[in-house]
C-alpha cells in the first residue's frame, strides 16, 4: 500500500462541515484519553483526593505515591524494571536476528521444499499459542529453565513469532532484485548480500520489527506469569499485578503511580516512533 | 577428499558436475539462513502441537507420566463440564459484541479522518495510542478503578444525576466493561481502514455524484464494496484476537474470572485447569477445541468470502 501520510484524497471540505468534523474528533479523543490523563493526574494526588474526583488537576501535588509504590513490595520496582528491560532487549535482538534470516531465505533464495516450509510458516500465524503452551512448559521444565528468563527469550532467537518473518519478508521482496544481481556480479554470496545489501536497505522495517517486539515483550503478561515464580525475577507487569493483589483497593495512588511507570517505556517509543509504528500497521496489517 | 578429485573434473566437464555441486551448496547456504527458524518451528511449534494433541487423550498432571484415557477428556468437556459451556458463552458473547462494535468505530472514524481535515496525523496518533497500551496490566488496573462503585465513570454519571452500579463487581455488567476496553482499542483497525480508504480513487465518487448518488448510496455502493478486502482482514484478525483475550479479564477478576464467573474467558478457564489445578491433559483438550474453533471460523470466513469480498483483480 502507498504511503499513508500523503496529502488527503478529498481536500477542501467546506468550513462548516470541517468544523463539525473537528468537534467530533476532539470529542472522541477527549473521551478516549481522559482516563489516561486522569490516571496520570491521580498518581500525583493524595489518596483521599482520588475517589469521587474527576478533575485533572491535583489540589495538593505530591510524589509520595511514587515513593510508596516503588518500594511497596519486598522487591523494589527497580528490579522489575531491570528484569523487563533485559528480557525486552534480548527479545528484540533475537527476533530481529532470527526473523530477518528466515525472511531473507524465503524472499530471495531458492531451495528444495521452500513452498512447503513457507506454507507451514504462514500456518503458524493462525495457531493460538495455547496449543503449544503445555508441551512447551513441560519441555522448559525438563530443561530446568522455569524461573529463568530463558523460556521467554530463547524462542525469540528461534523466530518463533512468524508475524515478524512475514513483515520482513514483505519488505525484502520490495527491494529491487537488480541490487542483488549487481552484488552477485561483484562476487558476493548470499550472506554478503544479506549483510551488506538487504539489511542496510531494510532499516525502517527492522526498526518497526524491533519496536513492536520491544513493546509486546514489555507488555507481555502471560509468558512471565507462567514461567517466573520468584519475585526477584518478576517483570514490571507481574510486579504490578502482585501490587494490585497485595494493596487491593487501599492504595490507589501508589497503584496508579506504578502503572504510569510501567507505561513510560511504551509511551516513549510511541512519542518518538509513532509514524513508523502507524506506517508499519497500515502497510502490513500488523495487529498493533 | 572428493573435492580434490572433482577439481580436474570441473575443468574438463564443467557443465554437469559444477551445476549439481552449485545446486547443493546453494541449498546448504539457504538452509543455513533458515536454521534458527527450522529449529524453532520443529522444536517449539510443530512438536509441541502434536504433543498437546497426544496429551489431550491422557490424564497428564505433570507429576506422573501421562496415561492414555481415550476420549475421556473430550467426553467430560462436552457432557459434564458446566464451566466449559459457561466460559464458551462468556467468550462468544464477548467476541460477538466487541468485534463488530470495534470495527464499526474504526470504520466510522477512518471515514471522518479521510475527509481531508487538518491535523490528521495528530488525531490518528491519539486514536492509536490506546491500541498500543491496551494489552498492559496498567490499563486493566485503570479499568478496574474507572468502573468501580466510586470510580470515574460513576462520578461523571453523577453529574447527570445517575447513580451507577459497581460495574466491575456486578456480574450483569462486568463483561461489558471488558467489551468497552476492547472497543477503546479501535485504533489499529482504524489505521488499516484508513489505508484502505486511500486506495479508492476519488474519481469514482465524482462519477457517482454526477449520476446523482447521495452520500449514503455512495457509502453502500462504492465505499463498502471496495473496502471489503480490508474489512475481511480486520474481521479475521480481530476475531481471532478476541478469542485469545486474557490479561484484562485476569487482572479485573484477580485471576478468578469472577464475579460469579461472569468474566471467565475461555483462555482463563484453560489457564486455571492447566496451571492452577495442573490438569494438563484436560487443558490440552481445551486448547485443541480452541484451535478447532479458530480454524473453523477462519475456514468459514474464507469460504464465504467470495460471496461478499470484492477483489479488484
Amino acid at each position: 500500500m502507498t504511503d499513508t501520510t500523503t496529502v488527503a484524497t478529498t481536500p477542501n471540505v467546506s468550513g462548516g462541515r470541517s468544523l463539525l468534523y473537528h468537534v467530533i474528533l476532539c470529542g472522541v479523543s477527549l473521551i478516549m484519553l481522559y482516563p489516561l490523563l486522569w490516571m496520570l493526574a491521580s498518581s500525583f494526588k493524595p489518596d483521599d483526593e482520588i475517589f469521587g474526583n474527576a478533575s485533572l488537576w491535583p489540589e495538593t501535588f505530591t510524589i509520595d505515591a511514587y515513593i510508596r509504590g516503588w518500594s511497596g513490595l519486598t522487591v523494589s520496582f527497580g528490579t522489575f524494571f531491570w528484569n523487563s528491560l533485559v528480557i525486552a532487549v534480548l527479545s528484540v535482538i533475537g527476533n530481529v536476528f532470527s526473523c530477518s534470516l528466515a525472511a531473507y531465505a524465503f524472499a530471495r533464495l531458492k531451495f528444495p521444499l521452500k513452498n512447503f516450509w513457507f506454507a507451514l510458516m504462514l500456518g503458524t500465524l493462525m495457531l493460538p499459542y495455547h496449543v503449544t503452551l503445555i508441551p512447551q512448559y513441560v519441555l522448559f521444565l525438563n530443561l530446568d529453565w522455569v524461573n529463568t528468563f530463558l523460556p521467554l527469550v530463547v524462542p525469540k532467537f528461534l523466530a518463533a513469532d512468524a508475524f515478524f518473518i512475514f513483515l520482513l519478508y514483505q519488505f525484502f521482496r520490495g527491494i529491487p532484485r537488480e541490487l542483488d544481481e549487481a552484488a552477485i556480479i561483484d562476487g558476493a554470496g548470499p550472506w554478503r548480500i544479506f549483510w551488506s545489501v538487504m539489511l542496510p536497505l531494510s532499516i525502517p522495517a527492522l526498526a518497526t520489527a524491533a519496536i513492536f517486539t520491544f513493546i509486546w515483550t514489555w507488555d507481555d503478561f502471560f509468558g512471565p506469569l507462567i514461567y517466573l515464580n520468584d519475585a526477584s525475577q518478576y517483570t514490571v507487569q507481574l510486579g504490578l499485578r502482585t501490587f494490585v493483589d497485595s494493596t487491593g483497593k487501599s492504595d490507589w495512588s501508589a497503584l496508579f503511580a506504578m502503572s504510569v511507570v510501567a507505561l513510560i517505556p511504551v509511551l516513549l517509543f510511541f512519542a518518538v516512533f509513532q509514524r513508523l509504528l502507524i506506517e508499519g500497521i497500515a502497510t502490513t496489517g500488523l495487529k498493533g | 577428499m572428493t573435492t580434490t578429485a572433482q577439481i580436474p573434473l570441473t575443468i574438463i566437464e564443467p557443465e554437469k558436475t559444477s551445476k549439481r555441486w552449485r545446486g547443493l551448496s546453494r541449498a546448504l547456504v539457504a538452509y543455513s539462513f533458515l536454521i534458527p527458524w527450522l529449529i524453532g518451528f520443529l522444536g517449539l511449534t510443530l512438536g509441541p502441537t502434536l504433543a498437546s494433541l497426544y496429551l489431550s487423550f491422557t490424564n497428564f498432571d505433570l507429576l506422573q507420566d501421562p496415561q492414555v484415557i481415550g476420549l475421556a477428556n473430550y467426553q467430560r468437556i462436552f457432557t459434564n463440564d458446566a464451566k466449559f459451556w459457561h466460559s464458551m458463552q462468556v467468550t462468544f458473547t464477548y467476541v460477538i459484541l466487541a468485534v463488530p462494535l470495534k470495527l464499526a468505530f474504526a470504520l466510522g472514524l477512518a471515514m471522518v479522518l479521510n475527509r481531508g481535515i487538518a491535523g490528521l496525523p495528530l488525531y490518528r496518533a491519539l486514536f492509536y495510542l490506546p491500541s498500543l497500551l491496551g494489552a498492559s496490566v496498567a490499563i486493566a488496573v485503570l479499568w478496574r478503578q474507572l468502573f468501580a462503585k466510586d470510580g470515574l465513570v460513576n462520578v461523571v454519571l453523577g453529574f447527570f444525576g445517575f447513580a451507577g452500579p459497581s460495574w466491575i463487581s456486578d456480574p450483569s455488567y462486568s463483561l461489558y466493561t471488558l467489551v468497552l476496553l476492547s472497543v477503546w482499542q479501535f485504533g489499529s483497525p482504524m489505521i488499516i481502514f484508513l489505508a484502505g480508504l486511500r486506495q479508492i480513487p476519488p474519481d469514482v465518487y465524482e462519477a457517482a455524484s454526477i449520476d446523482g448518488a447521495n452520500k449514503v448510496q455512495q457509502f453502500i455502493k462504492i465505499t463498502l464494496p471496495l473496502l471489503t478486502p480490508v474489512v475481511f482482514f480486520n474481521f479475521i484478525v480481530q476475531t481471532i484476537d478476541a478469542f485469545k483475550a486474557f490479561t484484562p479479564a485476569f487482572i479485573i477478576s484477580e485471576g478468578t474470572g469472577g464475579p460469579i464467573d461472569s468474566t471467565l474467558f475461555y483462555t482463563l478457564y484453560l489457564y486455571q485447569e492447566g496451571f492452577a489445578y495442573f490438569r494438563m491433559g484436560y487443558a490440552s483438550a481445551l486448547a485443541w477445541i480452541l484451535l478447532i474453533i479458530i480454524a473453523c471460523f477462519t475456514a468459514f470466513s474464507f469460504l464465504t468470502s467470495r460471496y461478499w469480498v470484492h477483489y479488484n483483480d
